[in-house]
């Protein structure tokens, strides 16, 4: 654009350059993130329009992204399905997490640390690994004294092992050079894992936290069979057993939505934590 | 810390210390999961010291070892093995890579591609498997058929990141030196671009395999009748822990199996000769 | 591990020779304890072979290391029994073994499990109608699984003491699995249908030839009865993969849970279905499906559901009190659905007590929408006189009709392993499942039980005969 030149011009100009660059900038963004929803709600719209052409099937155009919408989400807010449900989920996924990150930080740092450790777990937590987190169910019943606790156990199943390999993976990225630096300059165990170890992590953790959450999501639905009385998976069943189809889908747009803004602000602490070149 | 420094070295004693390091890493993996199941036998313990628990006893390690034969004998973990990773999983992942790879390369390749896409498909990859189910019955001709969708759709994402992350590290200049030298477009595809991303398609298909487990037990509950999941399902409905038990080992085994191929393929790829740590 | 001759058992009890299965599950100590001890008759003919005697202080679990020492001093379960107890030889060990269960502070508190069918309506009324309270029971909210399986889990962990459970579970816990439970009456009768596509055309059983059917669980009075519907129509029931062929008198079962049917149905997965209510109901509503059959108008007044709770709680006479409170609790609720049908509907309803999730307009069409002249085409509807409904609530457990599931399970087709039904006695079935002193003293408490239509009107009401009309 030509440099604008000293004599005044007239005000509408500026105002347009500015609306041009902020366009350019961040409009493009704000563009293409409306515009990917909308294709997929196009898409989504389509195929439920073309499935359902078959009279038989009348009763599930409910799953439209329409009925979801002006329909489901009202409806569930009414008898108060979506708020007890994220309260009931949030406080799982949450206690589950937070334990996931818990345990699974310090044994992924302990395998990436200490060889034998690392050897010797290998098999078994691979093992482990593998079960599904629902083939726990059983044993969740009978260990712990309430549901709530039952499914935060699920969830831990599910979620320990990425946020546990992602961590290990960090420390295998770790220069050991850096520890011989911080023993050489006098750093205690404690500084060589807050000031060495830790950051140096970060990156790796959160990568395996956006995975387990990913996890965690997919086990809760079918943990929350057991007897409670509230939560995400709850009122999917309690919708799903009515046939209430655009309920369950404005169940899931909103499971959606949540979980996009958590990845979201996932990202944003990744790409502070990664002091690697790109990503 | 687990950096290969015997690679570096010369050939033959690179050899000699990568076996005993090979020999080592064995019995230590024995010995982790001999304690495995010692922890394993002293929750049975346990649980049939409770009178209210007891009636979960057959969760023990012994008497999943006795089911094994019988299970063998009846054919039952031929055929549940054979039904859900021939017909659903591997169908499952092979779908899974067919549309996770290009698309991983348009994502990769393509700025306005990857931001038109992020939000759909960050959307649609927080779906619960599961709450797909409904649809996944309505729609898809057979049972086999919405499992293997199940899966798709929970596989795919990992493979298409990864293999976006994989092209984001290569480097521009590669592709001016191979344009300058000529290089059809293809040629830089299968020259330049596939082995690099090589190493990050094979981890997220490691990623994709792990996440399509944690599924296929779910997803089997639809109307099939046969397959690891089922075979989960009715241990559970019939009350036959030993049985559960018994496949949960033989899903723990098959999956480390398949898991150790892909870690194999992922070191064979592996620019820095780095052994993954995991 | 030698072959174990059971014959030595006296009969008219459990002649149970363990297999290789039972081996296999490390089940094969009864062996290994009457090896050690000799062939020791037991006691008490109506203890079954393996159950934990409840008279019995300490158990010997061949799980437990510790407890060979109990099984090589003779105070092993199963078969000494009262003879030590009398030697006084197990008092002394008593204190020293944790799981004397007979120590544990027992659980006065009513705690019901169940799934949200119609099913469960006389459990969730009792809490509901204050049933419980007024025979002087502190009850908590029941607790809602969503399957077959949570709840049988959840029951065997003892987070609820009772539950109701589909007619054949219980046999298969109590006989297969050795879990002490105890069936104490029916939870209600009939409530169940076969629904067909409206896509198959069908009228009859006769045209189910290569068709799709879907059972709610394997070991159910569905599976049964539809069975039963099959073999009449001189159509054979199968378990193939979804794709595989059929002969035209085959008939394809497999199991769905009962959410799934009706959209199965509609998308033509499959072509018909039995399964309780409401999803009968929501198929006629939401996937144009069609009622072929009510099963209360084939099997007058069947079982489906039954009241299950743990042996312990039955047979120790410290909770005989408290048991008997809860069965009265349980038949008062059920005399009250039956005269106040739509307000029980309206109070299990989602508009209600929000016990079942389903709005009141569904509820009541599953309970009491059984109009003769709506379900004329195909007639789901043939016996009027039986004067029975939707569902009815009638709670004495007629051994007849145990005889005939026990007798119908040996033959029905099935996944998994029916070995077990092999070695036993329908009559001990009979006697040894069904606990009837509770049931019978509430039910004389509360004539009205006899209103029901499938009660034998004259003689004896406690005794029928089972009645089929296809």
């Amino acid at each position: 654009m030509s440099a604008v030149p000293a004599v005044a011009e007239p005000t509408g100009a500026v105002w347009l350059d500015f609306l041009k660059k902020w366009a350019r900038i961040g409009g493009t963004k704000i563009f293409n993130f409306v515009a990917g929803l909308a294709i997929l709600v196009a898409l989504w719209w389509l195929g439920v329009w073309y499935i359902t052409l078959d009279p038989a099937l009348e009763h599930f155009r409910s799953f439209a992204p329409n009925r979801a919408i002006f329909e489901g989400i009202p409806a569930m807010w009414e008898f108060g399905g979506i708020q007890r449900g994220l309260g009931a989920s949030g406080y799982r996924l949450g206690m589950g997490m937070l334990i996931a990150i818990a345990i699974g930080v310090p044994l992924g740092i302990l395998v990436g640390r200490s060889e034998l450790f690392g050897d010797m777990t290998h098999l078994p937590f691979q093992l482990l690994r593998m079960v599904s987190p629902l083939s726990w169910e059983p044993i969740a019943v009978i260990a712990f004294a309430t549901w709530d606790r039952a499914i935060i156990f699920l969830i831990v199943m599910g979620a320990v092992w990425p946020v546990m390999f992602a961590t290990a993976a960090g420390i295998a990225k770790i220069d050991p050079a850096w520890f011989k630096v911080a023993r050489n300059l006098g750093a205690k165990r404690l500084h060589v894992l807050t000031q060495v170890i830790l950051p140096a992590v970060t990156y790796d953790v959160l990568t395996g936290i956006r995975l387990a959450v990913g996890v965690a999501w997919i086990v809760l639905i079918p943990a929350e069979f057991f007897g409670t009385r509230a939560g995400i998976g709850y009122t999917i069943e309690d919708a799903r057993e009515n046939l209430f189809y655009d309920q369950m889908m404005g169940m899931i747009v909103l499971i959606g939505v949540i979980g996009y803004i958590l990845d979201t602000i996932l990202v944003q602490l990744l790409n502070r934590a990664n002091w690697v070149r790109e990503t | 810390m687990r950096t290969d420094v015997a690679a570096r070295g010369p050939e033959g004693s690179a050899f000699a210390r990568a076996s005993s390091r090979g020999a080592r890493h064995f019995v230590l993996g024995v010995l982790g999961v001999l304690v495995l199941g010692i922890v394993w036998q002293i929750g049975t313990w346990y649980l049939v010291s409770q009178p209210e628990t007891r009636a979960f006893g057959n969760f023990g390690p012994i008497p999943t070892f006795q089911a094994f034969p019988r299970l063998w004998e009846q054919g039952r973990i031929q055929s549940a093995i054979n039904a859900s990773l021939v017909d659903r999983l591997a169908t499952g992942l092979f779908i899974a890579a067919l549309i996770g790879i290009p698309l991983g390369i348009l994502v990769g390749r393509s700025k306005w591609f990857r931001e038109i896409s992020h939000s759909p498909f960050q959307f649609i990859r927080m779906i619960s498997p599961l709450a797909w189910m409904p649809l996944a019955v309505l729609v898809f001709p057979g049972w086999n058929w919405a499992i293997v969708y199940l899966i798709v759709i929970a596989a795919v994402w990992p493979v298409t990141y990864a293999t976006a992350a994989g092209l984001a590290k290569l480097e521009p200049a590669w592709y001016k030196v191979a344009r300058n030298l000529g290089a059809s477009r293809i040629q830089i595809l299968k020259e330049i671009v596939l082995p690099a991303i090589a190493f990050d398609m094979f981890s997220g298909l490691r990623l994709a395999l792990g996440v399509a487990w944690i599924v296929l037990v779910p997803a089997e509950l639809l109307g099939v009748t046969s397959g690891l999941g089922y075979a989960i399902k009715d241990a559970r409905e019939t009350v036959d822990y030993s049985y559960l038990t018994a496949m949960v080992l033989t899903i723990g085994v098959i999956g480390f199996l398949l898991d150790s191929i892909f870690v194999a393929l992922i070191n064979r790829y592996s620019w820095y000769h780095r052994r993954t740590a995991s | 591990m030698k072959e174990h001759d059971a014959s030595k058992h006296e009969d008219g009890r459990l002649t149970f020779v363990p297999d290789d299965r039972d081996i296999a599950n490390g089940r094969h100590t009864e062996c290994s304890c009457v090896e050690l001890m000799g062939n020791l008759p037991p006691d008490d003919p109506n203890i079954a072979d393996g159950e934990p005697d409840p008279k019995l202080k300490a158990d010997y679990d061949p799980q437990d290391p510790s407890s060979g020492l109990l099984a090589l001093t003779g105070a092993g379960a199963g078969i000494e029994r009262r003879s030590f107890l009398k030697a006084g030889l197990v008092t002394g060990l008593t204190a020293m073994m944790p799981q004397a269960w007979a120590q544990k502070p027992k659980d006065e508190v009513v705690r019901v499990g169940y799934i949200p069918i119609t099913d469960a309506a006389a459990l969730l009324i009792a809490h509901d109608q204050g049933m419980y309270k007024k025979n002087g029971l502190d009850a908590v909210r029941p607790e809602l699984h969503r399957g077959w399986t949570p709840l049988v889990e959840a029951f065997q962990a003892h987070r609820h003491n009772i539950a109701h459970m589909l007619n054949p579970i219980p046999i298969w816990m109590r006989y297969n699995n050795k879990f002490p439970i105890k069936i104490t009456a029916w939870d209600h009768t009939n409530g169940s249908a076969c629904v067909v596509g409206r896509h198959t055309g069908a009228t009859s059983f006769k045209d189910f030839g290569g068709m799709q059917v879907a059972v709610p669980w394997w070991y159910s009075n569905h599976n049964i009865i539809l069975q039963v519907f099959l073999r009449d129509a001189g159509i054979t029931p199968v378990i193939r993969p979804q794709e595989a062929k059929l002969a035209p008198n085959e008939c394809n079962l497999l199991v769905l849970a009962p959410p799934d049917m009706p959209p199965a149905i509609a998308a033509r997965k499959i072509d018909a279905y039995i399964v309780a209510e409401p999803f009968n109901s929501l198929g006629e509503l939401k996937a144009g499906a069609k009622v072929l059959r009510f099963t209360g108008d084939f099997w007058k007044g069947h079982p489906c559901c039954v009241v299950v709770m743990h042996e312990a709680d039955v047979e120790d006479p410290g909770r005989r009190a408290w048991t008997q409170a809860v069965t009265d609790a349980v038949v008062e609720a059920q005399i009250w659905i039956a005269e106040n049908r739509k307000e029980a509907a309206l109070r299990l309803s989602r508009d209600g007590g929000n016990y079942l999730p389903f709005p009141f307009e569904v509820i009541d069409r599953a309970m009491n929408f059984y109009d003769p002249a709506y379900y004329s085409n195909p007639p789901a509807i043939k016996h009027l006189e039986w004067a029975q409904s939707r569902i009815n609530m009638q709670a004495w457990p007629y051994p007849s009709a145990t005889r005939f599931v026990a007798d119908e399970l040996r033959r029905v087709v099935l996944t998994g392993d029916k070995t077990f039904l092999n070695n036993l006695e329908t009559d001990f079935i009979i006697k040894d499942l069904v606990n009837y002193d509770f049931i019978r003293k509430s039910l004389e408490k509360n004539p009205r039980w006899r209103k029901d239509l499938s009660v034998p009107q004259t003689g004896n009401p406690y005794d029928r005969k089972e009645v089929f009309r296809i």
